[in-house]
């Protein structure tokens, strides 16, 4: 296993703190509108004492999913996830992102949108949910601590069907400059960076200068650092970025659904932003063959028993992007 | 896991009566704006002039192309019918990638044993300089958007949707689909994972292309091959090649890896166009037309490979399908008087050779009890392979099935002993195709 999934907070009971209080919305927001309020929002939002979350949870009881079948149909094809009425935990992360962002762009909560740094993300899919089925999707913040550039915090989002948990998916964002609620250090402040050598790729991936546009305009995440290099540069990037989720989305749509089965977990942990365009070399192995170096059984039941690791890093060069984990539940 | 192969079945035999194809030509030479129906035409007509079979109803002809129009639905039959075989004779198209050929050859042997046809010829054509180039995803989509509107409105509002760069023609590529690296690149990952240097790839190019040169001046050819467009030899071969120049070229593949890149445009095989058609037949059709016997068509094996998310190599499936192939007739490697396996790349052959020698693998991938074994290197591709004589993919089967015949019908007659051929072809999507030929 990579080291990616031991660091995450991803508690197996279902629901926000029990501190917090419910906050129902008749429908999930349009990104738009949030957009435009996160981004006139984020200037007034600077450091100055220890961070302090809201304590809500936003909560839509009933989305009709019944109307997402063209949105489906552009993002599997967008990612490379076969045609399936079965929603792929990459596409219950947009549909619950909306509300994530509803609660980011909240007044009270402390850290600006624009500019926080994904630093990773865990979501695990407990039971499948199908295109038509009702829905009901929560979102909060929880979690601000120490990270050695600032704060994290770790924005979840449950989606269930019939009352049951089907997925929970954590994204980890970084504030930089920000304090944590116990104002304590982070542990690896002086973590040592890690030797690392690119494993053999087993698949290359070009990426145009169009892509963050194109996963914006599916994901409805039109953050300008994405979709242009103006916008970009504003943000001391010298190209545009590629979104992190869709390079996620794609390694698990490349496992796809008869390796990664009905119940999954998803991890991925960001390391270097993917500047556009780009090649990138990526390796999506079995964890067993990546841990005994490419001998992890002769019958492929045994190798997928055990999940997948997969790294992504700038063809031909040690800038690593990300790694992550699929692993079946 | 191994599994004990269940007896083979008794079936009357499938002999190889001859084969014939045209010289392979480098891509955008001598055979550019010539179709595959042209070719494989060309290659069917000098196998029915070199046999007699004008205006004879023959089984099946069978074959394929892997770069097709879609005009070509029936490229076959088409061929049939521009050639002067009777018409009634019938046809279908095969494609399994590079095992192409040789899977037509599976195809039609498989129905002479069992007793459905007689006769048949299989074979393979392909052009990469009269390759299909489409149209974009996009502007397919909203050519078919159009088509299918009701209303002028609803047509144009499809057509709106086009874009400048949508306009921009798809040419084909040898990309796999599911990993988007080139089959070079696969090649050289599976390289760098076995070590093999880039001395050795050279030498094996250096042997195909010396090995082929002196195939076609002892006229080893001459009834193998029937002149096309003006072109009478294969003109990828460089009989004057040396280790020394096949040194200095430069890296073509595996250069972004972190070990040193060592396959080169010579010791990779060109893209190449071309075409090749084989003769098979009962015993029975055979004697009582007094046509030549020169084989019989054994068996076959293929096989497949895990390749996606690299637990194994692209093109190492005849490393599995081998084995299978031999263990199902009692045979073992030293039983083989002639390896002919299929130059992807001087490091495929290698690759494989690698693989068998390698206990552990063998045990654990292919469930042997220790390594397969260690080919006699002086039995290997004798007549030259893909390296100097390039390889359109589907014709690169046949051209190797006549090959095989003809070698192990002279050795046999030579030793009054029988001969046998392990004819291994590799192919894109992690397939791979192995036949087993012995002289009759």
């Amino acid at each position: 296993m990579t080291g990616s999934a031991d660091e995450v907070t991803n508690a197996p009971e279902a629901g926000a703190p029990a501190s917090y209080g419910v906050s129902e919305l008749a429908q999930l927001p349009k990104l738009g509108g949030l957009f435009t309020k996160g981004v006139a929002g984020s200037a007034g939002k600077r450091p100055k004492g220890a961070v302090r979350l809201p304590e809500v949870t936003y909560r839509v009881a009933g989305v009709d999913t019944a109307g997402e079948a063209a949105h489906l149909a552009a993002y599997q094809d967008l990612v490379g996830e076969p045609s399936s009425e079965v929603l792929p935990a990459g596409f219950l992360h947009v549909l619950a992102f909306p509300l994530a962002t509803a609660v980011m762009v909240r007044s009270d909560f402390p850290l600006p949108l624009l500019g926080l740094v994904h630093l990773r993300n865990v979501a695990r899919v407990l039971r499948p949910v199908r295109l038509g089925e009702t829905i009901e999707v929560r979102a909060w913040a929880q979690d601000a601590r120490a990270h050695r550039r600032g704060v994290q915090v770790d924005l979840v989002a449950e989606v269930l069907v019939d009352g049951d948990l089907a997925y929970r998916g954590v994204s980890t964002y970084l504030a930089k400059g920000f304090t944590a609620p116990d104002g304590a250090a982070a542990p690896d402040a002086e973590a040592p960076r890690e030797e690392w050598t690119a494993p053999l790729p087993t698949a290359r991936w070009k990426l145009g200068s169009g892509t963050g546009r194109a996963y914006g305009a599916v994901s409805g995440d039109l953050n300008p650092i994405h979709t242009s290099n103006l916008g970009a540069k504003a943000f001391g990037f010298p190209r545009a970025i590629a979104h992190g989720m869709y390079s996620a989305a794609r390694a698990l749509a490349e496992v796809g659904p008869a390796l990664r089965g009905e119940t999954y977990e998803w991890t991925v942990e960001f390391l270097k932003p993917v500047l556009l365009p780009s090649t990138v070399d990526v390796a999506i192995r079995y964890a067993a063959d990546a841990a005994a170096g490419g001998a992890g059984g002769a019958q492929r039941e045994d190798r997928a028993a055990t999940g997948f690791v997969y790294d992504g890093w700038r063809s031909g060069k040690d800038t690593r992007h990300f790694r992550g984990t699929i692993t079946p539940l | 896991m191994s599994t004990t192969p269940s007896p083979v079945p008794s079936t009357r035999e499938a002999v190889i009566i001859g084969g014939n194809r045209i010289p392979f030509s480098r891509a955008g030479k001598k055979y550019v704006r010539t179709s595959n129906q042209d070719m494989f035409t060309a290659a069917l007509e000098g196998l029915v002039a070199r046999f007699g079979l004008q205006g004879e109803r023959l089984g099946e002809v069978v074959g394929g192309a892997v770069l097709k129009h879609s005009k070509n639905f029936n490229l076959i039959r088409e061929s049939v019918l521009g050639s002067s075989l009777s018409p009634t004779t019938p046809a279908y198209d095969v494609q399994q990638a590079c095992a192409t050929g040789l899977e037509a050859a599976i195809a039609v042997t498989n129905k002479i044993k069992l007793g459905q046809i007689e006769s048949a010829i299989a074979g393979g054509t392909d052009t990469v300089s009269d390759a299909p180039i489409v149209v974009s995803d996009r502007l397919r989509a909203a050519l078919l958007d159009a088509n299918h509107a009701k209303t002028t409105g609803a047509k144009l509002k499809a057509l709106a949707a086009i874009r400048p760069k949508d306009l921009a023609p798809v040419s084909p590529s040898t990309g796999e689909p599911r990993t988007h690296l080139s089959m070079g690149e696969h090649q050289a990952i599976t390289t760098a994972k076995w070590g093999i240097s880039r001395e050795a790839q050279d030498e094996i190019a250096f042997n195909s292309h010396q090995n082929l040169a002196r195939a076609w001046e002892s006229g080893f050819f001459d009834d193998l091959v029937t002149p096309f467009r003006g072109l009478t030899r294969d003109d990828n071969l460089r009989p004057d090649t040396s280790l020394e120049k096949l040194a200095k070229l430069k890296p073509a593949f595996g250069s972004s890896l972190d070990t040193a890149a060592t396959m080169t445009a010579g010791n990779s095989t060109p893209l190449t166009d071309g075409a090749s058609a084989v003769l098979f037949a009962s015993r029975e059709w055979a004697e009582e037309r007094d046509l030549p016997v020169l084989a019989k068509f054994v068996d076959a094996e293929t096989a497949a490979v895990d390749f996606v998310h690299g637990h194994e190599g692209l093109l190492m499936a005849p490393a599995a399908a081998v084995p299978r192939l031999l263990a199902r007739h009692g045979l073992t490697l030293e039983d083989i008087d002639f390896f002919e396996i299929h130059e992807a790349f001087a490091s495929t052959v290698l690759t494989t050779l690698a693989a068998w020698e390698d206990e552990e693998y063998c045990r654990t991938e292919l469930g042997l009890d220790g390594a397969f074994g260690k080919i006699d290197r002086s039995k290997l591709n004798v007549n030259g392979s893909s390296l100097a004589a390039g390889h359109p993919f589907a014709a690169t089967g046949g051209r190797i099935i006549a090959t095989a015949a003809k070698l192990v019908a002279a050795k046999a007659a030579e030793t009054g002993q029988p001969a046998r051929a392990l004819i291994s072809v590799c192919a894109a999507g992690g397939l791979g195709a192995v036949a087993l030929v012995e002289s009759a």
